[in-house]
């Protein structure tokens, strides 16, 4: 009888070091490397016998799920090799996954994998020679990293522990001032949706939910019920999550949102996206003194000057409401982002205590997927975790299962997230989506000069390119 | 089970469940968790959150009906399907330092899988359990166990239970079961007998932290109310903000349902079985694409109608609910159970817009 475990897990070497040798997922495309890989063959070059070839047509074929799929099913190496720039038989695959894998290369060293199991090679069909080395040094890499034994199992329980978020760069306003915004909300709530021309026909807002200082979703689709509107420092979700749905059931009339800076740049996500047409919207936008739960600020809050959003079409404040977009007087003062201290203090340590923090963190997810359901930019008709042929995420509740999962998550809102942060307020397990979410959107910064909060007339950045894209992680 | 019971210091509590822990069972208790409470095996007594740990994050569910359980594992041989059992788990064990919703909650896990069809698996982990509850000193605000027939100081499901007598350094220690009997015999003789005014006094603890949770009664003979109002317009609007995630059902210590998928590779695998919740859409998929409840009102009024409806009038007007208020607390949308059966029920008696 063969088990799952045994199957999976590679042979774990004897006292003596012997017994175990490195198995490893070669993804090559199909007119290059797989080529390249024959050449080596019928001049009769040899090289280690420890990779599984498998064949694509285009390295762009290749999603990050992949090499996720290979470590999770025992591989104990990974390695992409497609055509060279510039020589790709599709023309732009290659640049395309190069962008894809820069960032999944970061994601995974972030996580903490150790870089001598995940390589990358350019290896053309003429160059037998060398995708015999790059096999050589590949396999001769992840023999010294040794077999993997650690995905998707949790770590030492000493695991580290990040700084704390320091104290916050302001204090609560009193309750006076949400009481007056809230007055002038619901006024121009009212008047929105009783204007006959170019009226709203939904204002989706606040109104307080049934535990103390709860803020919960309101859809309001008369004048009447303008009153149940609120809004307080615990007005958390970001009501965007419910356009794509909403928008798309909403035959006349625009809806009116209220939103936060913060929420505003999901609403850009979406138009990028084309999930979304300006037109339908009517966006309220608040001056927003932050989001304090149990007398603490939120952290995405600390960097935040506190201005309604240049989206506006009406901005409300404890003054009154007026059309357009609108700066305030006066701007909250800021600090720096404790999201950044921490990011750092992981960078810090040693990737094997990253991977056993992450590990430690992915071993609590129950799979709920609340992270996925409030994330404004989550909107596919049918999410890779609920595909089942193949079944890409495991169903279970475990390691492996988690670890797909949570990295998943964290690719597919690569350079899409916006950073509102709600999946991490929402997690029942408190895992820190946001410390992942805001890595990948520094990484994408620094390497492609492109931010996920600016116009919604330029492309998301990984389903492009530029020639000169770095490619230094190969 | 015993008169009076007896009045445990910290200290002799503890040497106790690491005398449990030194038989051989596993010890589960509420553990600090990077800042969350959660139910963990804990390798000594000492280990144990109990300083003011309200509640567990989400209930210790998962060690009576595991979120993901191997049923058995299969391999290819030739032409051959070997199959092989799941080794059974039937380590005793000791949930220790349970409210009263969560012990009272488990209790409804047994109607299910121990009701009709006996599940071999849940009986075997049943049988290895005793369950040590641990009466509350004070409420939270979501806490509305009072209002579906349950209490701070409630015993249902518990085979033993602490009070921690008010202003005083000793619990009360009182058993239920002879299961409970048996995990102090032996124990019990060197502790200090309680008297009928500690029991007075952890009835003063249970009455002042019954005032303390204000939610109206959802009574049980709602049930076929509540029922009646499936067609009812109403629900659009309850459910209308859920986002179909599975906080609510994986937070709870009495969500039963269940999904089974193979975890394996071209040579074999295993068969699991792993939680579900009937707020995701994928839950009522039909391969012909076909969903019968085709949107989040129709599954969050399951969620309600299991509860409150289908669950009681099946069982002796028993809520499935047993009112813990994780759901309520946690549902990133702020949607309160409570207040939906309370909501529906009286739509449903003014008798407007049904159909």
């Amino acid at each position: 009888m063969v088990r799952l475990a045994e199957s999976i897990t590679p042979t774990v070497p004897g006292s003596d070091g012997t017994g175990w040798e490195p198995r490893i997922a070669a993804m090559v495309c199909n007119w290059c490397t797989y080529a390249g890989a024959d050449m080596a063959g019928t001049a009769r070059m040899t090289y280690p016998p420890n990779i599984r070839t498998v064949r694509f047509l285009c390295t762009g074929r290749i999603d990050p799920m992949f090499i996720v799929k290979a470590f999770e099913q025992g591989a104990d190496g990974v390695l992409i090799s497609g055509c060279h720039p510039g020589d790709c038989h599709y023309v732009q695959g290659n640049m395309l996954t190069r962008r894809r894998h820069t960032i999944h290369a970061a994601l995974m060293d972030f996580l903490g994998l150790d870089r001598r199991r995940l390589h990358y090679a350019w290896v053309s069909a003429s160059e037998g020679v060398k995708w015999a080395k790059v096999v050589g040094e590949v396999t001769e890499s992840v023999r010294e990293a040794g077999p993997l034994l650690n995905w998707g199992k949790p770590g030492a329980s000493d695991s580290l522990r990040l700084p704390d978020p320091g104290e916050a760069p302001r204090i609560a306003p009193p309750p006076e001032v949400y009481e007056r915004i809230s007055v002038n909300l619901r006024q121009t709530a009212a008047d929105l949706l009783t204007e006959e021309e170019g009226g709203v026909s939904m204002v989706i807002g606040y109104t307080p939910g049934t535990l103390p200082g709860q803020m919960v979703p309101a859809f309001v689709t008369s004048p009447d019920e303008a009153p149940t509107l609120a809004w307080s420092d615990g007005c958390g979700n970001n009501l965007s999550m419910y356009i794509p749905e909403v928008v798309k059931k909403q035959t006349d009339g625009k809806v009116g949102l209220v939103v936060k800076k913060c929420d505003a740049k999901a609403l850009i996500g979406l138009m990028r996206e084309n999930q979304l047409n300006r037109e339908q919207v009517s966006v309220l936008g608040i001056p927003c003194a932050g989001l304090w739960q149990d007398g603490k600020l939120a952290s995405k809050c600390y960097g935040c000057d506190g201005e309604a959003t240049d989206l506006s079409d009406w901005t409300i404040t404890a003054e009154g409401a007026q059309e357009g977009a609108a700066t305030t007087e006066e701007q909250q003062a800021t600090a720096p982002d404790p999201r950044d201290i921490q990011i750092a203090a992981l960078e810090a340590v040693t990737p094997e205590t990253r991977w056993a923090y992450w590990q430690n963190q992915f071993a609590r997810c129950i799979r709920c997927y609340a992270c996925r359901a409030v994330c404004p930019l989550c909107y596919c008709e049918t999410c890779i975790a609920d595909k089942h042929r193949p079944q890409w995420i495991p169903k279970s509740f475990d390691g492996p299962g988690n670890t797909s999962w949570n990295i998943a998550r964290a690719m597919h809102l690569a350079g899409r997230c916006t950073g509102c942060d709600e999946c991490t307020r929402v997690c029942p397990a408190d895992i820190r989506l946001d410390l992942l979410n805001r890595h990948l959107s520094q990484e994408i910064e620094t390497q492609f000069d492109y931010r996920a909060d600016d116009s919604a007339d330029i492309p998301p950045p990984l389903t492009t390119f530029r020639p000169d894209d770095p490619d230094e992680f190969m | 089970m015993n008169g009076d019971g007896w009045l445990l210091t910290k200290d002799e509590r503890q040497e106790w469940l690491d005398a449990l822990l030194r038989d051989g069972k596993r010890l589960i208790a509420p553990v600090d968790d990077e800042g969350l409470t959660l139910f963990r095996a804990v390798s000594t007594a000492a280990e144990a959150s109990l300083e003011d740990y309200g509640n567990a994050r989400w209930s210790p569910k998962e060690h009576q009906f595991p979120n993901t359980e191997a049923l058995f594992s299969y391999s290819f041989q030739g032409d051959d399907v070997l199959l092989e059992d799941t080794p059974p788990d039937d380590q005793e064990q000791v949930l220790f330092g349970v409210r009263p919703c969560d012990a009272a909650g488990l209790t409804r896990l047994d109607d299910i899988f121990l009701g009709d069809q006996t599940d071999p698996f849940y009986a075997r982990r049943k049988e290895a359990t005793t369950t040590i509850s641990m009466a509350c000193d004070k409420s939270r605000p979501e806490c509305f166990c009072t209002a579906v027939g349950g209490s701070p100081g409630g015993t249902e499901g518990s085979d033993i239970q602490l009070v921690p007598l008010p202003g005083e350094e000793v619990s009360l220690l009182r058993t239920m079961t002879p299961k409970g009997d048996e995990l102090v015999a032996g124990h019990s003789d060197s502790w200090k007998p309680a008297g009928p005014e500690d029991l007075a006094k952890s009835e003063d603890l249970r009455v002042a932290v019954e005032q303390q949770i204000e939610h109206a009664p959802l009574a049980p003979e709602w049930s076929a109310a509540l029922e009646g109002t499936f067609d009812h317009p109403l629900w659009e609007a309850v459910g209308e903000r859920c986002l179909g995630c599975g906080i609510c059902a994986y937070v709870c210590p009495s969500c039963s349902c269940f999904d089974v998928t193979d975890q394996g590779n071209a040579y074999c695998g295993t068969r699991c079985r792993s939680w579900d919740s009937c707020t995701f859409a994928q839950f009522t998929l039909h391969a012909s694409g076909h969903n019968p409840r085709p949107d989040q009102p129709a599954r969050y009024r399951q969620r309600v109608m299991h509860k409150f409806a289908y669950f009681p009038l099946e069982h002796d007007d028993r809520s499935m609910c047993v009112g813990c208020g994780r759901c309520v607390a946690l549902c990133p949308v702020g949607i309160d159970i409570h207040q939906s059966v309370r909501t529906a029920v009286s739509a449903g008696a003014s008798g407007e817009g049904s159909s």
